[in-house]
């Protein structure tokens, strides 16, 4: 069956003028994921580069210098994660390329191995030469079969094309590189338990200290990065660190690929300088709102991160910014909500995501969420209490900065967020048994007080 | 020798506390006594954080730490009471309850749980969840012995842990993820480990429970007494669980010098003969002569039947004419007595036990025992497994083994048949049955022949190894191929490793010795550990593996024809003098008649105290035993030779009496009763001072106590040997000089290896240790 490029590569002709396209760079030129056109358009000369021009040191000051920070989601300044590697070990090192991308709203990575598949290999290739490592695993999402298959067919190519194997371009540099298949875990994308399932076991996070750099893949010292970052990596070697860390602010070099979904009209991947404000890309790339309808919520990193209100739509697409106004970058995930939107349909659906992909692990995260669900569930279906929204907000409390992994967290911010923001959509749940907005829509009683009072009989079963 | 440990200084709840460098909080806290509650922690695994249970707040630490994750640092100031670690108790409680059962009236572990108790003392008085919990089928067995009900299930993972990285053997597995979790069994790999039983322990709560323990009891009828496990030679510690007059369980009463904290199912659950409705509850005689029934009869009339007709027998042929067979199971104090009873009140030295071949006397009346300890397996880097079968003889011995692989140490398993260590070892190497002896000699001979001899013995002692040399000449591992049908080549490689090693230790098992090859079995191991310097340090040594609880013991207190106790040859003359001094008597020079001579006819009155010898004797040995003028049985069942027997005296179980046993590592523990003895059974010490006050000796020992203070005097290698002195956890013989106790007296410690000249020096005549503790207290 010949491999067909899907939806991600239909991107419609872009209306706006010239932006900054590094890592998106011929992405949708034809054929680029085969070696011979990648290398047409100037694929892997930044391997050349780096192996000819820089020592290993130089290149993780270069990647330093441009200021480019992790693209999975927490951001960490990529070329200081390198230097954590002890510089002598007795276990061999390792680079680990976490493709598992599962983030819901986070759909870039895929674009990237399955469009441009060379510039991700390339990107690890330099990335284990600057990291000294020599034996480096892509691990991709198990349900995007897809990009595995376009990853798979680039290493052999470039394995082919001596780009990887003994003596890299006659450097001296050798390196092994193989591409392992995630099972369908959305836990496995965080970078421990990505390295428990790489050895083949259960995917479960791991105590950390010791961190990854120094106890990582098989007891040795690893270097975990996300897709984009690795994939950014060879457009730094090419443009140089300073003209790459020209764009973008202060704190938040470069650019990123924002993954735009939701209620648009133009969803979908755009490279732009961190910085720039939301509003442009979701009005002038997005098209704005579908339907002339108006803006009521955004989600401005991912799912897991917290929700903002239109209040926000000026914020610019740094990680600092971001911040200050209350959410994170997270994983570059926009997902816009337009008014007609069920605001706890929306995060019943995305707690139930984090219930079901909890790893089970530790308590707050495996037990808070299935409790989570369920009285989202009540309230959504208009049986619940107005005490059920303080229960929500206690129970994510005890979920919070308790649970093992950032799972726990992740799984709280839609949740607090939204209770903040919306309250009264909640209470209009409990007092209306039903929703305010959307298709199941229950007008508000006229004494919505006394009415919910009438129904506070205790189920059956309960205290 | 404690090494010196570098201590941190932290404070808990405003208490100062200094603990070992590297230890959690949760340590230290435990150390000042104040609770933090656990679920998946447990101090003999790695720590692994996940039930969030242990909350406490860490000075500058943003977040709340898990006590049982966080290392501790100087100067660390931690709360175990600030609100906030109430909340996150209480929220990690509440979670916990969320999908709990209300099983508690009906639950095994009702009584004795963490969640209960936890949440008694740190959760929260009610619940808010009032929503629907989730169901599995419930109980589910996991393997012969143990169910699991995964609604009462926390999801700790202690019991998999265990599985996989104590015990090695894969047997529980997580299944599922979420709030989907569950244990389940290994698909590949059935749960039916040695050491299954201590999931049902280590699980905080009723979701593995033991199948013989069900719905039996509530943990608040039992009476529980801190004692050592009578299965096997290993010794364990153990709480014993008792319910009016029934053991219903042993629980571990960590040890970890010995045990480590774990038991195997055997120790755990292998408590029917105690409970046995079968056991002898009167004494029994044959009230009108040998051919008729054995009746009932009073203790009075049973011990002067057997006074009388010892008398009878001895006065016509002398103290020759009758002997003894005693126990590897009963205590010191009663091996000690009964062969007492024998030398001094009988003048016989007619007294023996049945196993293994330990030619006692032979090397200046060294004993074939392990000369390192089972905690010293850890240091070791080689460890060589010589027909031996750990796994179902000497169960925590393999675990530590397991324990000992895990921090690096090679394996090697050389036995006939396939081992359960076999798939964790560096080597495994078969030969045919019968022939341990002939691979030790071939080990011997490459060791020498290709002079890989080193240390101090070998350069000391030329004349030894010179000797060796000669005698091994012939026995290549090419000539073992022929003869054992072994790899040669391996043989030698295995040689060579050992000669190597940083530390190797040798086990073989005791009833080796009695295969036709293994008659020099022991002296040939010996000298392969001291030629090679892995000898005289913790993870350097050689010893035989024991099979019964007091086997060692048993041989120490002299159950053997040709040795006082403690080693001494009963033709030596300085050491029946002084033994004779104690007793007050005056001993038999001749050597007596081993167990097999007796059976043989070699008496005409035979005293079987625990020990069963009609169960696998000869048709011959059957006719001598029906031939016999008086058979005297003591025992807890009317056995195969019982029903032989004259007289029958009913004893009690280990769990029922008082004493010591002395484990296969040479550690002398205490044992305690636990229970009640069985009415009209008489513990085995109780029933020799009688049938010595029968005969008309003064016997007037009260206690096991006082039994062992004689000991200590009669027998060098026990010196020092008191209750005391043993205090919880033992102590390994000989006691040496140790540190000065706080009034200024010397204390004594127990030897946890044993050196090369403390073996030629004959530690078991007490040279090396009796005298050195003597000394040291006239001269202060
Ligand atoms: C629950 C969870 C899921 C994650 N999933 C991903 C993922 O799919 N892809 C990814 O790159 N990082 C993911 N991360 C972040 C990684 O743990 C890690 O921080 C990242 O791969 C580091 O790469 P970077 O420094 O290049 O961003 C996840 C983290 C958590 C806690
Ligand atoms: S927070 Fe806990 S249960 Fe949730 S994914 Fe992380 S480790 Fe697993
Ligand atoms: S069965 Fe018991 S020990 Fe095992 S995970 Fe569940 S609660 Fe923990
Ligand atoms: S190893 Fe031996 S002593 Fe230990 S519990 Fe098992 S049977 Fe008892
Ligand atoms: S006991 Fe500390 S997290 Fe489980």
């Amino acid at each position: 069956m010949a491999d067909t490029l899907d939806t991600v590569a239909a991107q419609p002709a872009l209306p706006l003028g010239p932006r900054p396209q590094i890592v998106m760079k011929n992405i949708f030129a034809p054929g680029i994921d085969q070696i011979e056109t990648y290398r047409k358009h100037g694929g892997y000369q930044a391997l050349e580069k780096a192996l000819r021009q820089f020592q290993p040191d130089e290149l993780l000051e270069e990647v330093k210098k441009s200021g480019l920070r992790g693209r999975g989601g927490a951001g960490f300044a990529t070329g200081m994660k390198w230097s954590f590697l002890p510089p002598q070990s007795p276990k061999p090192r390792y680079l680990c390329v976490n493709c598992d991308e599962s983030e819901p709203g986070t759909f870039k990575d895929r674009m990237l191995m399955e469009l441009n598949p060379h510039q991700l290999v390339e990107g690890a290739i330099i990335t284990s030469y600057a990291t000294k490592v020599h034996h480096a695993f892509i691990y991709v999402r198990g349900e995007l079969a897809l990009a595995g298959r376009q990853v798979e067919r680039a290493i052999r190519e470039a394995y082919e094309a001596g780009f990887i194997g003994k003596n890299i371009l006659g450097s001296g540099f050798d390196l092994e590189m193989t591409i392992s298949r995630g099972a369908g875990a959305y836990i496995c994308g965080e970078e421990s338990a990505l390295l428990e399932s790489l050895e083949g076991k259960r995917g479960y996070p791991r105590l950390k200290p010791p961190f990854p750099a120094v106890v990582g893949l098989y007891g040795g010292p690893t270097v975990i990065n996300n897709c984009e970052t690795v994939a950014t990596v060879p457009a730094i070697v090419t443009l140089g660190a300073d003209t790459y860390g020209a764009y973008g602010t202060e704190k938040s070099k470069g650019t990123r690929i924002f993954c735009l979904s939701g209620h648009v009209q133009r969803p979908g991947n755009y490279e732009l300088p961190l910085g720039t404000p939301m509003r442009t890309l979701i009005e002038d790339y997005g098209g704005g709102m579908r339907n002339g309808k108006k803006l009521k919520a955004i989600i401005p990193g991912g799912s897991s991160t917290f929700i903002l209100g239109p209040d926000k739509l000026d914020t610019p697409l740094d990680f600092e910014s971001v911040a200050a106004a209350g959410s994170m970058l997270g994983s570059g995930g926009v997902i816009v909500l337009d008014e007609d939107t069920c605001i706890v349909g929306a995060v019943l659906r995305m707690t139930e995501f984090y219930r079901d992909e909890s790893c089970g692990k530790c308590t707050p995260c495996r037990e808070g969420t299935f409790w989570l669900v369920q009285l989202l569930e009540r309230l959504e279906h208009g049986d619940g209490k107005a005490s059920d929204i303080d229960l929500l907000n206690d129970i994510c409390d005890n979920i919070s900065g308790k649970s093992f992994c950032p799972l726990g967290d992740a799984a709280t911010s839609s949740i607090t967020s939204s209770i903040k923001l919306f309250r009264d959509e909640y209470l209009h749940h409990v007092y209306a048994h039903g929703c305010l907005v959307g298709p199941h829509a229950k007008p508000a009683p006229a004494t919505a007080r006394e009415t919910n009072q009438s129904r506070q009989s205790t189920p059956v079963g309960a205290r | 020798m404690a090494e010196q440990e570098e201590l941190v200084n932290l404070t808990i709840d405003g208490q100062p506390v200094s603990v070992p460098k590297g230890s959690v909080i949760w340590a230290a806290a435990q150390k000042l006594g104040i609770e933090v509650p656990i679920y998946c922690y447990h101090p003999k695994m790695e720590p692994l954080g996940a039930c969030r249970m242990c909350f406490v707040a860490v000075e500058k630490m943003p977040k709340l730490a898990t006590a049982c994750t966080t290392v501790v640092s100087e100067g660390m100031v931690v709360r175990t009471d600030t609100p906030a670690v109430k909340k996150a108790r209480q929220g990690t409680l509440e979670f916990l309850l969320i999908n709990h059962p209300l099983d508690c009236p009906i639950c095994d572990k009702g009584g004795e749980c963490d969640l209960q108790d936890f949440t008694l003392r740190h959760g929260p008085s009610a619940s808010r969840f009032d929503l629907s919990k989730r169901h599995f089928q419930k109980p589910i067995p996991v393997s012969e012995n143990i169910l699991l009900d995964r609604e009462r299930c926390i999801a700790c993972q202690r019991c998999m842990r265990f599985c996989q990285t104590v015990a090695m053997e894969d047997g529980l597995v997580m299944e599922e993820r979420g709030f989907r979790t569950e244990i389940g069994v290994n698909p590949d790999a059935p749960f039916d480990s040695n050491f299954s039983g201590n999931v049902v322990e280590m699980c905080p709560v009723g979701a593995l429970t033991a199948k013989s323990y069900r719905f039996v009891t509530r943990p608040w009828e039992l009476q529980k007494t801190g004692s050592v496990c009578g299965n096997c030679a290993v010794g364990c510690n153990v709480r014993v669980d008792v319910r009016v007059d029934k053991v219903l369980r042993q629980y571990s009463r960590t040890n970890d010098s010995i045990d480590d904290g774990w038991l195997c199912d055997r120790g755990r659950w292998d408590l029917d003969a105690i409970n046995s409705l079968e056991r002898l509850r009167t004494p029994l005689i044959r009230k009108g002569g040998k051919n008729s029934e054995l009746q009932p009869a009073s203790w009075d009339e049973a011990l002067t039947l057997i006074a009388t007709r010892l008398r009878e027998i001895t006065e016509r042929d002398g103290g020759r004419a009758v002997g003894g067979i005693g126990s590897t199971h009963t205590t010191n104090e009663e091996a000690y007595l009964f062969q007492k009873l024998f030398r001094a009140g009988l003048g016989s030295n007619n007294v023996d036990h049945r196993h293994g071949r330990f030619p006692a006397t032979e090397r200046n009346g060294l004993p074939w025992v392990w000369s390192d300890s089972i905690a010293g397996l850890e240091k070791a880097s080689h460890i060589v497994i010589l027909g031996a079968d750990p796994y179902h003889r000497q169960p925590i011995v393999d675990l530590r083994i397991r324990k000992a692989i895990r921090g690096g140490a090679q394996v090697y398993v050389v036995t006939p048949e396939p081992n359960r260590l076999d798939r964790l070892a560096t080597g495994v190497i078969r030969y045919q049955a019968g022939q341990t002896g002939t691979i030790a000699r071939a080990l011997l001979n490459v060791v020498t022949a290709e002079n890989l001899t080193r240390g101090d013995f070998a350069e000391k002692r030329s004349a030894s190894l010179d000797a060796r040399r000669t005698t091994v000449a012939q026995d290549t591992p090419e000539r073992a191929a022929e003869i054992a049908g072994v790899d040669a080549a391996a043989l030698r490689e295995l040689a060579r490793e050992i000669a190597g090693a940083k530390g190797a230790v040798i086990l073989y098992d005791e009833m080796a010795t009695l295969e036709p090859t293994g008659a020099n079995l022991a002296a040939d191991l010996l000298d392969l550990a001291l030629l090679t310097d892995n000898f005289g340090r913790p993870g350097a040594g050689v010893g035989p593996l024991l099979e019964d609880n007091n086997s060692l013991g048993a041989r120490d207190m002299g159950l053997l024809p040709d040795t006082l106790p403690g080693y001494r040859p009963v033709s030596d003359a300085a050491a029946r003098a002084a033994l004779g001094g104690v007793w007050n008597a005056t001993l038999p020079s001749e050597p007596g008649k081993s167990y097999d001579e007796m059976l043989s006819g070699g008496v005409k009155a035979l005293y079987v105290m625990g020990a069963n010898p009609a169960s696998d004797a000869t048709p011959q040995q059957l006719a001598a035993l029906n031939a016999l003028e008086l058979l005297v049985v003591q025992d807890m069942f009317l056995t195969e030779t019982a029903k032989r027997a004259t007289v029958v005296l009913p004893a009690v179980a280990y769990t029922e009496k008082d004493g010591t046993f002395t484990n296969t590592e040479r550690c002398v523990q205490v044992v305690r009763r636990a229970m009640q003895p069985l009415p009209g059974a008489k513990a085995d010490w109780e029933i020799l001072r009688g049938v010595a006050r029968a005969l008309g000796l003064h016997w007037a020992y009260l206690s096991p106590a006082e039994i062992l203070k004689e000991i200590g005097r009669a027998t060098p290698i026990y010196a020092g040997v008191t209750r005391r002195a043993l205090g919880d956890s033992g102590a390994r013989w000989p006691l040496v000089p140790g540190e000065r106790a706080a009034d200024g007296r010397p204390a004594l410690q127990s030897s946890p290896y044993l050196t090369w000249q403390m073996v030629e020096q004959g530690v078991a005549r007490g040279i090396a240790a009796g005298e050195l503790v003597a000394g040291r207290g006239r001269g202060e």
